[in-house]
């Protein structure tokens, strides 16, 4: 009869189980997801250069774990305020406290298993698109990569399991432990107030101190490269104490000097906003915290991914400065050469002495059409566009070099005057160069074109030289590294702001009765609405504002391996905003939806 | 002179045409006059508190007109009606429903603050209502630190702040002890003769109900007796209510 019971209470409450099921699924996905990237060593080990990977990906399991502990514990609260008036109710009526207790114990490993085998599925199809979508929309070249990954899926069982194992237990002990009338009367409880201004600002000074200490070991890590394996746990302690006191103190400074100014709080709800929020802020002092940390890691993932991208260019554009090299263009290879976009194409004549190994050139080509080159500057790590009409010059003639054949690269160039020209003995060749508006816009007729040219140099498949064959191999070098930021970076946002839109959604049913005496004392229904839309977004807004100055200090640590991090900045930055922007507007909605009739 | 509520010929039924109905309210008609102190009585289940949800626009009727200060509230919008909740209307509930993370001062302000009156004009209104009734040193505490019934005085300054037409009471009392309930039957009594404000109370209690000029009586969603307390002393009239509650519950 019980179980009955309790089962047509969960069909009552459909809705909220929805919002816990697809949560608990999504952060199965999630993890699932990321494991399947940082337990594939062979994954790893092909597409990362460098050794610091594992120690990354090392780093990104624990902090994935630690949230995912909490984010549980969080659906689990929200669980347990659902049921226990109903539980309560059960043992007013005389039903055995270890009966109930068992009933919660089956109720919550139940939900916990049927979600995490659901969520691994979708995180298996998840797993595919989402990296179908990055390596193409990001052109990446990634290698043993595969959804579906055995030790994944099951280090994801065995997790969620074990997890909700544990909270299966908790729950049915603390049903069994609290007394039947406060479990009845659970949501009228009222919270406590502390006050204690001096302690307030003790806690903002500490604050800030921990965080001026983290950000100082982050630009000293730019500095010195081999400080990180010290920096970045002293960097990570730090900034996560010191986020906990800032957002605790100082946050509460800031309310509660709003509220003093009277001109603001006295106006429509304000007031009633700011209290809302200084109560919240002591009770969401933790998960703020931790979620501005995940938001800073995790954009900064991105953020750096993208960097990792941005060098292809840049390092791609300094390799050669013309985007195309064609020797003897025949019909064909003109015509894919005049769809190009730009019309900077240059044409030299050359004659191969193979006696004396030498290349001859005409000089009045070169008057007539300056050579480019790239100049690298070792000290600023950056490339400059210089242009020459002397190709006797070493910078230029190793340039030239790239562009020709293989088995002439070792040759000696020389410039010569037409006459002289004339005068060899042997076929005159002509070397095509063109320079496009944009490599990255041409890429795909670049493509056909240097394919064409392996073709009827098969060297050159072997050699490369061109530009393309640089970008195939630098692409391939930064893909990996831009594949895992991307990787690392989505998984925690999505799992961060669904922390945050648990705890939301759980305190929720205590707001109910506020917001209905609102409404009874002639609240509008638009400003009810926009009260609650103003409280979530601060909410949102508190720990994505300290991630994001996180974040930008946090990208001094990578001055000494990015060219530019602050460069572009925007583009992940705003990827990011509009995918947290989403869970903002969907938590608002579910909000909406459990407080206003 | 303009009647503070006129109710005609009220219905409520609960419940789709296609559904199994049930009637909540039949042909209700009564009116209160300004500054009286009316009671309705009933037991649970009578439709009093039916009633009262549709005189404060919180509910509206299925058949028949409610006006309240000349003004048809039966045929509000939403949003009108939230702006008549706001504007004409204070309420005191029987669980206080204050904001327990805003001070007593913000409690009683808040209805100001919802009309956008000016932080100015909002401070010297709350003074007022407050020193009458005696929650000066209490401004800054919380709910949770005070007394029921210092938390229903509360409410009760937070309905009169801004001077509405009528005052509607939904069992104040109820959650009271008994020295509590009566100062705070006083306070109100003190309030209507002094500054005339009308005052419409929803009980089951014969002891607030004695406070009242006048009571009606509500049964299975009809009102059948009406009361007058005239020249009778309290107690007399208390008295009189018991006597008629054991004839009227037959």
């Amino acid at each position: 009869m019980l179980n009955k019971l309790a089962l047509s209470g969960i069909r009552h409450r459909m809705r909220d189980y929805t919002v816990l099921f697809s949560g608990l699924m999504i952060a199965s996905a999630i993890f699932y997801m990321f494991l399947s990237l940082a337990t594939n060593k062979t994954f790893l080990s092909s597409n990362s250069p460098a050794a610091a990977t594992a120690f990354i990906f090392g780093f990104g399991i624990i902090l994935l774990s630690i949230i995912t502990i909490v984010y549980i514990n969080y659906a689990n609260t929200f669980l347990l305020s659902m049921r226990q008036k109903e539980y309560g109710m059960f043992m007013m009526l005389g039903a055995k406290s270890s009966k109930i207790s068992k009933m919660i114990f089956v109720e919550t490993f139940a939900i916990g298993a049927i979600s995490t085998l659901i969520g691994s599925a979708i995180g298996i199809v998840a797993t595919k698109y989402v990296s179908q979508w990055m390596i193409n929309a990001l052109d990446m070249q990634i290698k043993h990569f595969n959804s579906f990954y055995l030790p994944a899926l099951m280090w994801t069982f065995i997790f969620f399991i074990v997890l909700f194992i544990f909270s299966a237990i908790r729950n049915s002990i603390s049903l069994r432990r609290t007394k039947v009338l406060t479990l009845l009367h659970k949501d009228s409880q009222p919270s406590k107030i502390k006050r204690n201004g001096a302690v307030k600002f003790i806690q903002a000074i500490i604050g800030l101190i921990f965080l001026a200490i983290g950000y100082y070991s982050m630009f000293y890590m730019g500095k010195n490269a081999m400080f990180i394996y010290l920096g970045v746990p002293i960097a990570l302690v730090t900034i996560v104490i010191g986020t906990y006191f800032t957002i605790n103190a100082a946050i509460t400074a800031v309310i509660s000097m709003l509220k003093r100014n009277t001109k603001f709080s006295q106006k429509g709800l304000n007031n009633f906003t700011l209290s809302q929020l200084s109560f919240r802020i002591a009770d969401y002092t933790k998960i703020l915290s931790m979620v501005s940390i995940m938001f800073a890691l995790a954009l900064g993932a991105i953020t750096v991914g993208l960097g990792f991208q941005k060098q292809i260019s840049t390092v791609v554009n300094g390799q050669n400065y013309y985007d195309v090299a064609v020797h003897n263009a025949d019909t064909a290879q003109k015509n894919r050469i005049n769809h190009l976009s730009g019309d900077d194409q240059y044409n030299y004549s050359y004659k191969v002495d193979d006696k004396s190994k030498t290349v001859y050139y005409r000089a009045s080509e070169f008057k007539k059409q300056p050579f480019y080159y790239e100049s690298f500057n070792m000290k600023s790590m950056l490339a400059t566009t210089k242009k020459s009409t002397n190709i006797n010059n070493p910078d230029v003639s190793y340039s030239m070099q790239q562009n020709m054949l293989p088995k002439y690269r070792m040759n000696q160039l020389k410039a010569v005057s037409d006459a002289e020209y004339n005068k060899i003995q042997a076929n005159s060749d002509t070397l095509t160069l063109v320079k496009t508006t944009s490599f990255k816009n041409n890429l795909s007729k670049i493509k056909t074109i240097s394919k064409e040219e392996a073709k009827r140099y098969p060297d050159l498949k072997q050699a490369g030289g061109d530009k393309y064959s640089a970008y195939v191999m630098i692409n391939g070098f930064f893909s990996g590294l831009e594949f895992m930021g991307f990787f690392l970076g989505i998984a925690f946002l999505a799992m961060l702001a669904s922390c945050l839109m648990f705890k939301i959604l759980s305190g929720a049913s205590g707001d109910v009765k506020r917001y209905n005496m609102l409404h009874k004392i002639g609240t509008r229904q638009r400003t009810l609405r926009s009260t609650i839309n103003k409280e979530i977004a601060v909410l949102f807004a508190v720990p994505a504002g300290l991630g994001i100055i996180h974040v930008l200090v946090g990208l001094q640590m990578f001055k000494g391996i990015l060219f530019q991090p602050y460069s572009h900045i925007e583009v992940p930055f705003g990827i990011f905003i509009i995918l947290y922007l989403g869970y903002y507007l969907l938590t608002r909605y579910l909000y909406k939806k459990i407080v206003l009739k | 002179m303009q009647k503070i509520v006129e109710v005609k010929n009220v219905e409520k039924i609960y419940g789709k045409a296609d559904e199994k109905q049930y009637k909540a309210l039949s042909d209700v008609n009564f009116e209160v006059q300004p500054g009286e102190f009316v009671g309705i009585m009933g037991a649970s289940g009578s439709g009093k508190t039916t009633l009262l949800n549709i005189l404060s626009t919180l509910d509206t009727a299925t058949s028949g007109s409610v006006k309240i200060a000349g003004q048809d509230i039966t045929k509000l919008n939403t949003n009108e009606m939230a702006d008549f909740r706001a504007n004409q209307i204070g309420f005191i509930f029987q669980d206080f429903n204050l904001l327990e993370n805003l001070t007593a001062y913000e409690n009683v302000a808040l209805p100001l603050a919802l009309q956008n009156v000016s932080p100015k004009k909002i401070k010297p209104a709350v003074t007022a209502i407050t020193e009458k009734l005696g929650l000066t040193d209490i401004l800054n505490h919380y709910p949770t630190e005070l007394s029921g019934g210092q938390k229903q005085r509360v409410a009760a300054a937070r309905a009169l702040v801004h001077e509405p037409k009528i005052v509607f009471g939904d069992e104040p009392t109820g959650a009271l002890d008994s020295k509590s309930a009566r100062a705070l039957m006083d306070t109100m009594t003190k309030i209507n003769h002094e500054d005339n404000v009308s005052i419409l109370l929803v009980t089951h209690d014969p002891f607030s109900a004695s406070y009242c000029d006048r009571i009606l009586f509500i049964k299975d969603g009809e009102i059948g007796q009406e009361l007058r307390k005239d020249d009778n002393t309290r107690g007399e009239f208390y008295q009189e209510i018991l006597d008629s509650l054991g004839t009227f519950a037959e």
